[in-house]
């Protein structure tokens, strides 16, 4: 948005505030229009010389400060402020009905959400449904975590081995995205940052450690941050597979628009072998040893299994 | 900036008053802040204002000047324009901003504008650690709602083929933007990043949703029941991966002795269900029905001769 389209926005918002608040004071109107002092005066002289046709003392609009009351009048046909765009409509009712739908919201904004479908001609139930993944149960300790800076200890069972392992992390934060939960932090047993998938971790116990938050913890997204320890892969994805790369984050190495070919990292081998085999014939490895050797292995243990009966 | 902003609150004034289309002629002689002198100064002046209004969402209209529809004006009209005042609280109003800061629409938090027009408040505030993002496709979202809300004919492109549907709702579920519409009488789900070319035709109030149509209703909870097939498979899930399970089932499992599961889940979707499937790995095997055991065991065996 242009800055003239803000600014005309601004005006357009304030004016008809004003108009039914009669004498609210400088300071409130400031403060909830994030105006500074000077720039709310600059904007009613601008109201001040604008109005109908003729232009003269009878058809412009009114506005100055008086005794620290702010006052338009005669500009009847800006009572009301002008309407949402789709996208803002569509921007606070899905960030409204996403919030109440996972039981984390206060009952205020459901009543807030409610008024402004209704203001709107919308039926909730009928035409905007968000349902943000389910919350899985852990969330709510993981969130404690980040809200108290302390350690979080995860248990995960490796499927492959079958071995349960113990992981330290900082937690910085909990989040919803593509239809996941995950916990981005620093973890203490592999020395670096890392996401984790909230589903896939078994248990999550706070531990009496605490930590010193980053004081600017990085976005909360599925990053692309491989590191030393991780194993590496380079697939190729063919056109119904490119998902994946939307998905996963991954880096892209190649695009011809059809095929893909992307370098895949995780803390584990496991993770491209389960993928590959899911994706069949839509995906091929390129490189890696490690995950050809662990694809290998899924294979051989799943037909072993199927096949003992 | 600031003479541009007079000329269009001189211009909106106008147009929001006159009660009748009017010509750009008369607008050029009307209107303080245009030129007189120069034609084409100020056609290029109109259309630039025309564009900035209409892009901040100002219904700015064309509209025949008579019955025979020779001459077109143009006019504001009041009711479109007003946003019909929803009565929030400064309370209510600032539940909207944090949850429109911590849940976001394409990666961006909604800016202040939607917030000023409901009448502004206390806009700060970083809100819990809880984050969202409910995905990539705004532009064409903002397209799909508008024709869901106006209930106007939407036409768009799916799987190489041109649709004209009624939309009857927006889904959000599983990271993914669904659109619940009628085609041809057959109420389905498309995905909207799976689509192009949305755009709204037509008139308002063009269908009606049937009676008792709830939208949370119209698509399936979990990836494997939205298809075409009618199912059940009997899945065993060894006790390591049981609580792994548990947590995604929709219908309950039988404890086994050994603390594994035993699961009858119905599946729609036999690509979706045997993917899922594979996460377990040796973990968990499909018992039945043969059909989805073989089609598990051909994605296994595809590639191990490569």
């Amino acid at each position: 948005m242009s800055k003239t389209a803000k600014r005309l926005t601004r005006i357009l918002s304030m004016v008809p505030w004003v108009i039914a608040h009669q004498g609210a004071s400088v300071g409130d109107v400031c403060e909830r229009f994030g105006y500074t002092e000077r720039e709310l005066l600059e904007d009613l002289n601008l109201v001040f010389v604008c109005g109908l046709p003729g232009y003269g003392p009878g058809d412009l609009m009114v506005a100055y400060v008086e005794n620290d009351e702010v006052i338009v009048d005669m500009a009847e046909y800006f009572s009301r402020p002008f309407r949402l765009t789709p996208a803002e409509a569509l921007g606070l009712l899905a960030s409204g009905s996403a919030l109440i739908s996972t039981s984390q919201a206060p009952e205020v904004l459901e009543q807030a959400v409610g008024k402004l479908a209704s203001a709107l001609g919308i039926d909730p139930d009928e035409a905007i449904v968000v349902d943000l993944a389910g919350e899985p149960p852990l969330v709510r300790v993981l969130r404690q975590g980040v809200t108290e800076s302390r350690v979080v200890e995860l248990t995960y069972t490796s499927l492959g081995k079958g071995e349960t392992r113990h992981r330290l992390v900082e937690p910085w934060s909990v989040f919803s995205t593509l239809g996941n939960w995950y916990l981005s932090g620093f973890c203490r047993t592999a020395g670096g940052e890392r996401v984790f998938r909230v589903d896939r971790i078994q248990h999550a116990q706070l531990t009496d450690q605490s930590f010193a938050p980053p004081l600017e913890p990085p976005p909360p997204e599925v990053r692309y941050t491989p590191s030393e320890d991780d194993v590496r892969a380079t697939i190729e994805l063919g056109e119904r597979a490119r998902w994946v790369a939307e998905y996963y984050p991954v880096e892209v190495l190649s695009d011809s628009g059809s095929e893909m070919v992307i370098e895949f990292s995780a803390g584990d081998a496991s993770v491209a072998a389960r993928l590959l085999l899911r994706l069949g014939a839509d995906a091929r490895l390129v490189a890696g040893v490690e995950t050809e050797a662990a694809l290998q292995d899924l294979r051989t243990r799943i037909l072993a299994r199927y096949q003992s009966q | 900036m600031k003479r541009v902003i007079e000329r269009l609150l001189n211009l909106l004034a106008f147009l929001l008053t006159t009660g009748r289309p009017v010509s750009a002629e008369e607008i050029r002689m009307t209107v303080a802040g245009y030129d007189h002198d120069n034609d084409e100064a100020f056609r290029r002046m109109f259309e630039r204002d025309k564009d900035l209004l209409r892009n901040m969402g100002i219904p700015l209209e064309m509209r025949p000047t008579d019955a025979w529809e020779v001459e077109f004006g143009y006019v504001v009209p009041r009711d479109e324009y007003e946003l019909p005042d929803p009565g929030l609280t400064d309370e209510e109003r600032a539940a909207l901003w944090l949850s429109a800061q911590v849940v976001r629409l394409g990666g961006q938090p909604s800016g202040p504008e939607a917030l000023l027009k409901l009448g502004g408040g206390a806009m700060s505030g970083a809100g819990e650690p809880l984050a969202a993002d409910l995905g990539q496709s705004a532009t064409s979202l903002a397209v799909v709602f508008q024709a869901v809300t106006d209930r106007k004919v939407l036409a768009f492109d799916y799987r190489g083929r041109a649709r004209r549907v009624y939309p009857y709702g927006l889904l959000h579920r599983r990271g993914h933007w669904y659109l619940v519409a009628a085609e041809g009488g057959e109420v389905r789900a498309y995905r909207i990043d799976r689509g192009s070319k949305y755009s709204a035709e037509g008139s308002a109030g063009a269908f009606e949703r049937p009676a008792g149509f709830r939208l949370r209703d119209a698509l399936p909870s979990l990836p494997w029941q939205a298809g075409e097939e009618d199912l059940e498979a009997v899945v065993r899930f060894d006790p390591e991966v049981a609580w792994w399970a548990r947590r995604q089932l929709a219908e309950p499992a039988i404890e086994q002795p050994d603390g594994g599961l035993e699961a009858r889940i119905h599946v729609a979707n036999p690509a979706a269900f045997v993917g899922w499937l594979l996460a377990f790995e040796d973990r968990a095997e499909i018992i039945g029905p043969d059909l989805l055991r073989s089609q598990l065991l051909d994605l296994v065996r595809g590639g191990s001769d490569e």
